[in-house]
């Protein structure tokens, strides 16, 4: 009975490190073409759910609603794009760690304003009802998590692979300078990794928001952890984010369990400061020396 | 064909280049030389666009360039073999050669049907490259680096090129096809600025020279004038007293 219990809070804490993951991969996007981060990317999946919730209510389709949510989501990963980093990249400046957390602020306030500070459901026509695997109650909105995480991340690793934008990603990604030579425009490759990662960021609002609903704080800690996990993957390394956002999803599932739900915090923050501290250089050590 | 008129250009506040003037006229090879630290991959740099010339003027087929974004000038038909190759490492052999044809190719889909002809071009230039066509690049030799380096620069079908050091660090061997594979791109008539540490090499294959030193042209003409001036010969070809 026990230990069905803990496999239980596994599994739950896996479907929740999938979206860490996504959030993960989505910091992964924009470090590859830009060497920077959106530290306000937890207020753009809020911003992109409460939207979302919004579009629902006006009697939109639950299917439009996900393409309209995409589609803010890159329009919002654009405006950051320009609005912050942009402007530090062009000064060579590490000014965009500080200007995304501030744009990150003034997201959550908007929405507080907008949208108020409740949590609120996030309506799904996808069933919450549990079935039986071995004994462990999965449900459809779990398994339409996991679906939707490796979907949207299968569907950008093949845009990679096989068109000649996304070859011209990784050219980017590899080696501006030689990019720009190709005719590779770098600035326009940066600000598309920016809208793409902005639409990772919708795609984890709308999976995750049926099981978590919707609130100005869920921003927060959101990109702490995957913020987490993009560190320990590594933050130019493909789908280690992934293993990696699954083991401390259920890291901090048994942690709630065995110690308290009060401490399903620490298992991440532990994790980060690990390794930060285990990287000398810093997470950003490399950026600031290409830029020498 | 390529102009380029009193450029300045240089790091952060340091100047490296005070006044830069040459030509390259359509179908000419044109050798640049002088010694290390003279400017001479900081003058390619500033044509390209990679670095933002302080003052003066670029002119690529008439229409001036300077100040614009490299990804631009290289639309205009401008291509530079860089030094250190520079080749993408983690992609494969083929996809360095088709981004090399990036402006010209659509971006999504079908790209590899418009590219065939320039793709066969290149292979037949260097088949070798063919062999290899989807190994990533970075495992690559030095020597094939190269090889991979100007064939995907010429996929673009340049109206001019930048050639920085292609010998740079290779065996005497290899650097014997480089020579091979550019006087066959001279003979095919193409339009070529090279820069060479081997000043006798390039002399060999160049139709006129320019000769660099701490960020200005000191001396310039063909090989055969450049060899009667003692100065050069002295410094550069490392032969006082035999005159071709
Ligand atoms: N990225 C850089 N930042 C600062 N200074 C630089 C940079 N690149 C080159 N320089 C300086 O500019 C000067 C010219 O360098 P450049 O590379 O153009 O010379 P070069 O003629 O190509 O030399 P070599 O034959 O060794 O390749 C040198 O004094 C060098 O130290
Ligand atoms: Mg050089």
């Amino acid at each position: 009975m026990d230990q069905i219990m803990v496999f239980q809070m596994m599994v739950s804490g896996a479907f929740m490190g999938l979206v860490y993951a996504l959030v993960a991969y989505g910091f992964q996007l924009t470090y590859a073409t830009g060497k920077s981060i959106n530290f306000g990317q937890g207020e753009l999946v809020m911003v992109s759910a409460f939207i979302c919730l919004s579009l629902t209510n006006l009697g939109l389709p639950y299917g439009i609603m996900v393409l309209l949510g995409l589609l803010c989501g890159a329009l919002l990963g654009l405006f950051v794009e320009r609005s912050a980093v942009r402007l530090a990249l062009e000064q060579k400046s590490e000014g965009w760690i500080l200007l995304t957390i501030i744009l990150g602020l003034l997201f959550f306030s908007v929405s507080e304003n907008i949208w108020g500070r409740d949590d609120r459901p996030f309506p799904t026509p996808i069933s919450s009802d549990a079935f039986q695997v071995f004994g462990i109650s999965v449900t459809p909105v779990e398994i339409s998590v996991a679906i939707g995480v490796f979907f949207i991340m299968g569907l950008i690793e093949l845009f990679k692979r096989q068109t000649l934008l996304g070859k011209a990603f990784e050219a980017v990604s590899t080696d501006r300078d030689a990019a720009e030579l190709m005719g590779i425009s770098a600035n326009r490759t940066v600000m598309l990794s920016y809208a793409i990662s902005g639409v990772v960021a919708a795609m984890a609002g709308v999976l995750i928001s049926p099981i978590t609903t919707v609130g100005p704080t869920m921003a927060s800690a959101l990109v702490l952890k995957a913020f987490s996990v993009a560190v320990v993957a590594g933050l130019d390394s493909g789908f280690g984010v992934v293993a990696v956002g699954i083991f401390l999803g259920i890291l901090e599932s048994l942690t709630s369990y065995y110690i308290g739900s009060g401490w399903r915090e620490v298992p991440g923050l532990t994790l980060l400061i690990l390794a930060l501290a285990l990287r000398p250089t810093g997470i950003f050590g490399k950026a600031v020396i290409r830029k020498v | 064909m390529l102009i380029v008129k009193n450029l300045h250009a240089g790091y952060g506040t340091s100047e490296v280049l005070t006044g830069v003037s040459l030509a390259v006229k359509q179908g000419a090879l044109v050798a640049l030389i002088g010694p290390n630290g003279a400017g001479k991959t900081t003058t390619m740099r500033a044509i390209s666009g990679l670095v933002k010339p302080a003052r003066g003027e670029v002119f690529i087929d008439g229409r001036p360039v300077q100040g614009m974004d490299a990804s631009r000038i290289a639309r205009l038909g401008l291509a530079h073999s860089p030094e250190g190759r520079k080749v993408f490492g983690t992609l494969t052999v083929e996809d360095n050669l088709l981004l090399g044809a990036y402006s010209n190719l659509p971006k999504f889909f079908g790209f590899r049907k418009k590219s065939a002809k320039d793709l066969e071009r290149v292979y037949d230039l260097f088949p070798l490259l063919k062999n290899r066509h989807l190994q990533s690049a970075g495992t690559l030799s030095g020597g094939e680096q190269q090889m991979l380096a100007i064939g995907r620069a010429l996929m673009a079908n340049p109206k001019v090129m930048l050639m920085d050091e292609p010998s740079m660090g290779l065996a005497p061997v290899i650097i014997e096809e480089v020579f091979t594979i550019i006087r066959r791109l001279k003979k095919e008539g193409i339009t070529l600025l090279l820069v060479e540490q081997i000043a006798k090499r390039a002399l060999e294959v160049a139709d006129f020279a320019y000769v660099m030193e701490r960020g200005h042209i000191v001396a310039e003409g063909t090989p055969a004038e450049l060899h009667k001036n003692e100065s050069v010969l002295e410094a550069y070809l490392g032969e006082v007293s035999s005159v071709v």
